[in-house]
């Protein structure tokens, strides 16, 4: 129970991490905070344009554009704050070695900051639901539900992922190829039913609990049917052991931050 | 641990890798796992001590001592290899100012940024943000972006913050050392209002003054042990016999292999340069100090080329202070100051140099100070 009366009495540092992550991120630059949506816009359009030719059919049934959106927008919130999680223990090495302050709130913000982006990048969502004619439904109501998962989730990775890398610093480099290899081990620019004779391959891809977050959000968004529940209870609770397991590896680690960095 | 106490630290060491190429990579921790060459060097050896709520505590000891290591275990950046550290109350350290510092945001969101570092939440912030610019004299500034601040602004911003924080325990390293002499003075002050508010203060120094005037107690960690803990008058005493000691012990060793390379400073206090002088005064009175860590150093006083004779040593207790710590063990009080009346009948009307030189006895010259004054 410390470690949540440890993070309430550094609220402040929280919040002014949050704030500067996101509105830090863009400053000095011309369109500002604008970018966190052209950004994944023009990555929709680049697949957009180049997979349709690829697969035989349009991918998603009616709507590729949506089916991509709904699938992009997600996973470019597990992307970016598994990233730069990984490595904001050796970015912050210069306050990390002068004061002391709990360690994790620096990858709480940026799961906290992602998950702003995120909700933010859920409006783009939206509009393109609304203009290819799907609308919204009451389902969206589990959207916070799937994002918090989602979060737990990452807050978890990180956790590992960030500790190990202040010891072995060639670490964000493997990562940073895990996640490009993780966004095929995803249906985010291909519909699952493409994987049906793959076999083994196919099983894994759908067992991925990142399969299980972003077909909930195409659920929400998209189709209009309510996620099911039993595959995103076990995503939860897988999350839930990652995140002790986490934080356990990182409580053991972060002793040695000051000296290994 | 007992509730009197700030901060306990029981049988406490603490080592240190020096790790001459440090395994960074997956590739080189794979492959040098064993070969690596890792000297382990120990920083503590088993302090135990404990500080009491509201005191004032200073840690003497030369460079390389430990004396920082010890500050930083007890802000928990770094933690003990063996032992314990616990500390009790919110505490504060000072030991690196303008941490968290964002350099395109302005003073005063700064002041956030840094308060939450250590702890504070908006509230209190909100609650102090005055006090804290008007102890930094930052004025209109403070609405500016932190990259345009001096080197001197910049600093004074951090301090302002870190001292007004309010904590109970506060570590400071160092750090009389920021901005002018009129800020220096009132850091000084504000220290002095903060022991009187029964604070628990912690100090790294090395300016033995502030020790004497500011804490109730000091100790001495002498080669990474703790050799001896108690009133400043007398842990600064036996510091600095120590220091002699070992200076004298490095100074013969590192003459026994001819690397030595000695010290001299010489002044001259009367007359000033360029000073006119009338004939019918006479004599000149004219006075200075030598020091030197050569034994055989001689002092040698001329007027244009012509050596001065009736040469008196006189005690200068003021200069032996300043430099207690520089010239340990190599300076006899009484025999530091030199004075001389220069007599002025058998010189002719004009210009004319007095010189100081300090020579080793092969006539080297270690050091050379020289004025004018013109006769009338």
């Amino acid at each position: 129970m410390h470690i949540f009366k440890d993070i309430y009495d550094y609220r402040e540092l929280l919040k002014t991490n949050v704030k500067k992550d996101i509105r830090g991120k863009y400053k000095g630059s011309f369109l500002g905070i604008l970018w966190s949506f052209i950004n994944p816009l023009l990555q929709v359009v680049v697949y957009w344009i180049v997979f349709p030719y690829l697969m035989r059919k349009g991918a998603g049934g009616d709507n590729y554009l949506v089916y991509l959106i709904t699938g992009l927008i997600p996973w470019t919130f597990f992307l970016t704050t598994v990233s730069s999680g990984t490595t904001s223990i050796k970015a912050n090495a210069g306050i990390i070695k002068k004061v002391y302050f709990p360690r994790e709130i620096l990858l709480i913000s940026q799961v906290v900051s992602g998950l702003v982006n995120f909700f933010i990048s859920c409006i783009i969502i939206i509009v393109f639901c609304f203009a290819f004619g799907f609308g919204i439904s009451i389902q969206i109501l589990m959207l916070p539900v799937v994002a918090f998962i989602q979060a737990l989730l990452i807050l978890g990775i990180i956790l590992i992922l960030s500790s190990l890398n202040a010891y072995v610093q060639d670490l964000e480099y493997i990562v940073s190829f895990l996640l490009t290899m993780g966004m095929y081990a995803t249906p985010v620019v291909y519909d699952l039913s493409l994987l049906d004779g793959a076999g083994v391959l196919g099983k894994i891809i759908r067992m991925n609990p990142l399969t299980i977050i972003v077909m909930s959000y195409r659920d929400i968004f998209m189709y209009h049917v309510w996620p099911s529940m039993k595959q995103l209870g076990v995503v939860f609770i897988l999350a839930l052991v990652i995140l002790v397991i986490g934080y356990i590896v990182f409580k053991k680690l972060e002793k040695g931050f000051a000296e290994e960095l | 641990m007992n509730n009197e106490n700030a901060i306990e630290v029981r049988n406490m060491s603490k080592r240190f890798k020096v790790d001459y190429d440090k395994a960074h990579t997956l590739k080189d921790k794979l492959l040098f796992w064993r070969t690596s060459h890792v000297e382990v060097h120990e920083v503590l050896k088993n302090i135990n001590m404990d500080i009491k709520k509201g005191e004032t505590v200073a840690l003497i000891g030369t460079n390389g001592s430990g004396k920082s290591t010890l500050l930083k275990l007890m802000t928990k950046i770094i933690f003990p290899n063996e032992g314990t550290i616990e500390t009790n109350g919110k505490l504060t350290s000072l030991l690196e100012l303008g941490a968290g510092f964002h350099q395109d945001f302005t003073g005063r969101e700064n002041i956030y940024f840094n308060a939450s570092i250590f702890g504070l939440t908006r509230k209190e912030i909100d609650a102090r943000i005055q006090d804290i610019i008007d102890f930094s004299e930052l004025g209109e500034f403070i609405d500016h972006p932190v990259r345009t601040y001096s080197s001197g602004m910049y600093m004074r911003l951090a301090f302002s913050v870190a001292i007004n924080v309010d904590a109970e325990i506060l570590l400071i390293d160092e750090i009389l050392a920021v901005g002018d002499q009129h800020f220096q003075e009132k850091c000084y002050r504000k220290l002095k209002e903060l022991k009187d508010s029964d604070k628990t203060i912690v100090i790294v120094t090395h300016s033995l003054d502030v020790v004497k005037d500011l804490c109730d107690r000091a100790v001495w960690i002498y080669k990474g042990e703790l050799k001896l803990d108690g009133d400043p008058i007398y842990v600064i005493d036996e510091y600095l016999k120590q220091v002699a000691l070992d200076h004298k012990e490095e100074k013969q060793k590192a003459i026994a292999e001819g690397k030595h390379r000695f010290k001299c400073a010489v002044f001259i206090d009367a007359p000033r340069d360029f000073v006119t002088v009338k004939k019918e005064d006479k004599v000149l009175f004219s006075q200075g100090w030598q020091l030197s860590d050569h034994d055989d150093a001689v002092l040698k006083v001329t007027v244009d080329n012509v050596e001065v004779d009736n040469l008196d040593r006189v005690n200068r207790l003021d200069v032996y202070d300043a430099y207690r710590e520089v010239y340990a063990g190599d300076m006899d009080p009484d025999t530091i100051g030199w004075k001389t009346n220069i007599d002025l009948t058998k010189l002719e009307s004009g210009k004319h140099r007095l010189m100081v030189q300090c020579l080793e006895p092969n006539g080297n010259i270690m050091a050379e100070k020289s004025i004018q004054f013109v006769l009338e």
